[in-house]
């Protein structure tokens, strides 16, 4: 077997265009540790220190809003001397995302928000969010949104760097956690929007995917805009021909996934899932249905993240999802993981193998759990899930999330070091449902047999 | 006759007759299979008073500005007329003509959600609900539309069949075995809504059913004009949004019939929803006021205020 610290150089080899030359101190804590869950304590919190440290000051001094927000709260870097200041820097809730002024106001909007300098973007009158969004993206700058389904997205602007950290995350947090199973000469299917095709975070974050793995295929090849949720929607003729274009291209998804099971199948290939876990529900019940059943054993690996939703009316527990896949692909429940992250953010909490417990990249990553005073609340206790985020270089990435978590000191099954979350993450009431998947499963679950009016 | 029928959308659209065939065809089954918990439903007493009316109707005097037009979303609609007395008496008291589109479609709003409660009686017209000061959903749409069409706003109706947040499905739903089983054999609530209003340019939705006292017990944000109440309490069923500048024909009775089911089931739903109101009102006075409970709802946080700055920008 395959030594881990040889596992992660060779990873790190194929990740190597996602690497700073220059790398901050929380690049550095997401580099470095070659497991980034199972770093001694003491170690992980001096690189932990580091990282807030100075990426709260980077935004003290390169942000103005930011600034004037501290300033407000009586908060400078020199308050923080430990780890236990970190409760002193200002918090943003995430609605703050999607309070976007509208017209070309909105590009000044997500200048604002933007850390630093930056280079000069040409707006014209008749630019639109995406015509915006794509004048940015000529300028180098990554801008990602997500969870559109009240119409309000909350939008990130990311310069490349702070992109590609969370691309370099989001592959070592996954590959780290399936050691030894991951190799190059895997066939990869991504149940995500297209990463070079769309705006949509957990879509062009998978990007990385492609650098990892040989062969990729990507179940839904086109853009699903909110725009377009919204129209499907819609009972006029022009919903109605999105719901039923929908539904035949759903359909032909399962299929297509299908065939791409039987012939990986009969070649006797590794296989690898990555993205939401509704569609891959419905290719089971296809399969199922039709009696169908693949044994991939160790051969087969899926990484899930997203919603659990499967229909308006029906959700799915993570474990119940692997026992499912057990059972129909012969992938073991240890193969199978969850991944949890939001578009503010570019830590990924990942469930361990053994007891599917989310853990926290504690070496870049500070995690709280606050209640409704924004005080925080005890280890097992439910509350809100808040972040401060070493890698967030572009924008403040101090936030607190409308997700409701339990996080615990350790995990109760595993040994390894970081403290974890509680495998089922809720929203808190009041908050907005979200969830890219969600927004994806909105419309591509539309006539699959749910609820449907 | 047919004609104008279809122009003013009295004639139901296909998805809500879907809907309602449905709906009633689930209704019917449960109630076959429940005849005997339905008899014994129908037979409970329950206390029922209904909320009394929070505000005082102004008086009209003649010669008050209304804008009768003929166009779509600006005309009288079923239980919908702009041009009653006491509609325009109170569009001109909440400052129709004087103010901006928008600002005064925000007070029309404001008014309707803060001072119409909410409880299902069957549908009836604008004037009825404005003097009664209670009413559906249904109702406090009716009443928003009608005094932005008074001011010369195009206002239509946006509803859906949708699904429910716990603790209103706990409100509604709950309260009795037929209607849970009812509202579990379809996966959703069969109807619900908002208005919209023409301003600026562009439709702005008007999520005036929850006062703001409901959805404080509730624990979610209190919606503002523009926010739209699927996605922060509800979910819409796909594909069953309707837009439209009418309440359908037959509606009204349709809503006695469902009335006359189960009314001791009605008068629970509709002091579920005095209690939440009234537990609402006491949080909020206990926590300070809705500015503070906002801040709650937002993790403790204040949010930061921002001045745009233009940096690397440049407008062409």
């Amino acid at each position: 077997m395959i030594e881990k610290e040889e596992y992660i150089k060779k990873l790190h080899s194929y990740l190597k265009k996602y690497v700073a030359s220059d790398p901050t101190p929380g690049e550095e804590a997401l580099y470095k540790p070659v497991d980034i869950y199972n770093v001694p304590k003491k170690e992980a919190e001096e690189y932990k220190y580091k990282s807030i440290k100075y990426i709260f000051k980077h935004h003290y001094e390169n942000n103005s809003f930011y600034h004037d927000y501290c300033k407000e709260n009586n908060v400078s870097p020199d308050d923080i001397k430990s780890i236990e200041d970190f409760n002193k820097i200002p918090l943003i809730a995430d609605k703050f995302f999607k309070s976007y002024p509208e017209g070309r106001e909105f590009a000044m909007w997500l200048a604002t928000l933007y850390t630093g300098e930056l280079p000069s973007i040409v707006i014209k009158k008749k630019d639109d969010h995406d015509g915006i969004i794509n004048k940015f993206r000529e300028a180098g700058l990554v801008v990602t949104y997500s969870s559109g389904t009240s119409g309000k997205h909350t939008f990130i602007p990311r310069s490349q760097r702070t992109f590609n950290a969370a691309e370099y995350a989001i592959a070592k947090s996954a590959i780290t956690m399936l050691y030894p199973e991951w190799e190059y000469d895997i066939n990869g299917y991504l149940l995500m929007p297209h990463p070079f095709k769309t705006n949509v975070f957990a879509g062009k974050v998978c990007g990385m995917y492609f650098d990892v793995i040989k062969d990729v295929r990507v179940a839904l090849e086109r853009e699903l805009s909110a725009d377009l949720i919204q129209q499907a929607m819609q009972t006029n003729l022009k919903g109605r021909v999105i719901r039923y274009a929908m539904q035949r291209e759903t359909n032909k998804i399962i299929d297509r996934i299908i065939n791409w099971l039987r012939k990986n199948d009969k070649e006797g290939n590794k296989i690898s899932f990555i993205g939401a876990p509704f569609l891959l529900y419905f290719v089971m019940e296809k399969l199922e249905k039709d009696g169908e059943y693949f044994n991939f054993g160790r051969k087969g690996s899926i990484v899930t993240g997203g919603g659990w939703k499967i229909y308006e009316d029906k959700r799915i527990s993570t474990e119940d999802f692997r026992k499912k896949v057990e059972e129909i692909l012969g992938i073991p429940q240890e193969l199978c993981l969850d991944l949890y992250g939001m578009v503010e953010g570019n830590g990924w909490m990942t469930q361990c193998p053994e007891g599917h417990y989310l853990h926290v990249p504690n070496t870049y990553y500070h995690v709280r759990v606050i209640d409704e005073n924004g005080e925080d609340v005890a280890y097992g206790e439910k509350g809100r899930f808040a972040f401060l985020d070493g890698l967030a270089h572009s924008y403040p990435g101090f936030i607190v999330s409308g997700d409701e978590v339990r996080m615990y000191e350790e995990c109760p099954v595993c040994h390894r070091s970081t403290p974890v979350l509680a495998p089922e993450v809720k929203r808190a009431r009041g908050s907005e449902m979200r969830g890219c998947a969600e927004e994806m499963r909105r419309v591509l679950s539309m006539d699959m047999g749910g609820a449907d009016a | 006759m047919l004609r104008e029928w279809k122009e003013r959308e009295y004639i139901p659209p296909k998805n809500m007759v879907k809907l309602f065939v449905k709906g009633s065809f689930e209704l019917s089954k449960v109630m076959l299979k429940n005849f005997t918990k339905l008899k014994k439903v129908r037979q409970e007493k329950v206390i029922y008073r209904p909320p009394k009316r929070m505000y005082e109707i102004p008086e009209y005097k003649p010669g008050m500005k209304v804008v009768r037009s003929d166009e779509k979303y600006l005309r009288p609609t079923l239980f919908c007329n702009p041009y009653a007395k006491e509609i325009i008496a109170l569009a001109n008291h909440l400052g129709a003509f004087e103010k901006e589109p928008y600002e005064y479609a925000n007070d029309v709003f404001e008014f309707v959600k803060r001072n119409v409660i909410l409880q299902i009686v069957p549908i009836d017209g604008v004037v009825a609900t404005l003097k009664r000061g209670y009413g559906s959903c249904i109702h406090k749409i009716s009443l928003f539309i009608a005094l932005c069409r008074a001011a010369g706003i195009k206002a239509r109706y946006k509803l859906y069949a949708l699904t429910v947040i716990d603790q209103w499905y706990d409100t509604f739903i709950n309260v009795d075995p037929i209607m849970r089983e009812w509202y579990d054999a379809m996966g959703y609530f069969m109807l619900h809504g908002e208005g919209e209003a023409y301003v600026d340019g562009k439709w702005v939705v008007a999520d005036v059913g929850p006062t703001p006292e409901r959805q404080v017990a509730s624990g979610i944000p209190i919606t503002k004009f523009g926010d739209d109440s699927i996605g922060i309490w509800a979910d819409a069923i796909p594909g069953g949004i309707m837009r439209t500048e009418s309440l359908p024909l037959g509606m009204g009775f349709l809503s006695k019939l469902m009335m006359n089911i189960s009314p001791g089931s009605i008068a629970r739903m509709n002091n579920n929803v005095i209690n939440m109101y009234e537990k609402g009102k006491k949080m909020l006075e206990e926590m300070g006021g809705e500015e503070e409970y906002m801040k709650k709802m937002g993790g403790g946080m204040k949010m930061p205020t921002m001045k745009l700055e233009k940096k690397g920008i440049i407008f062409e």
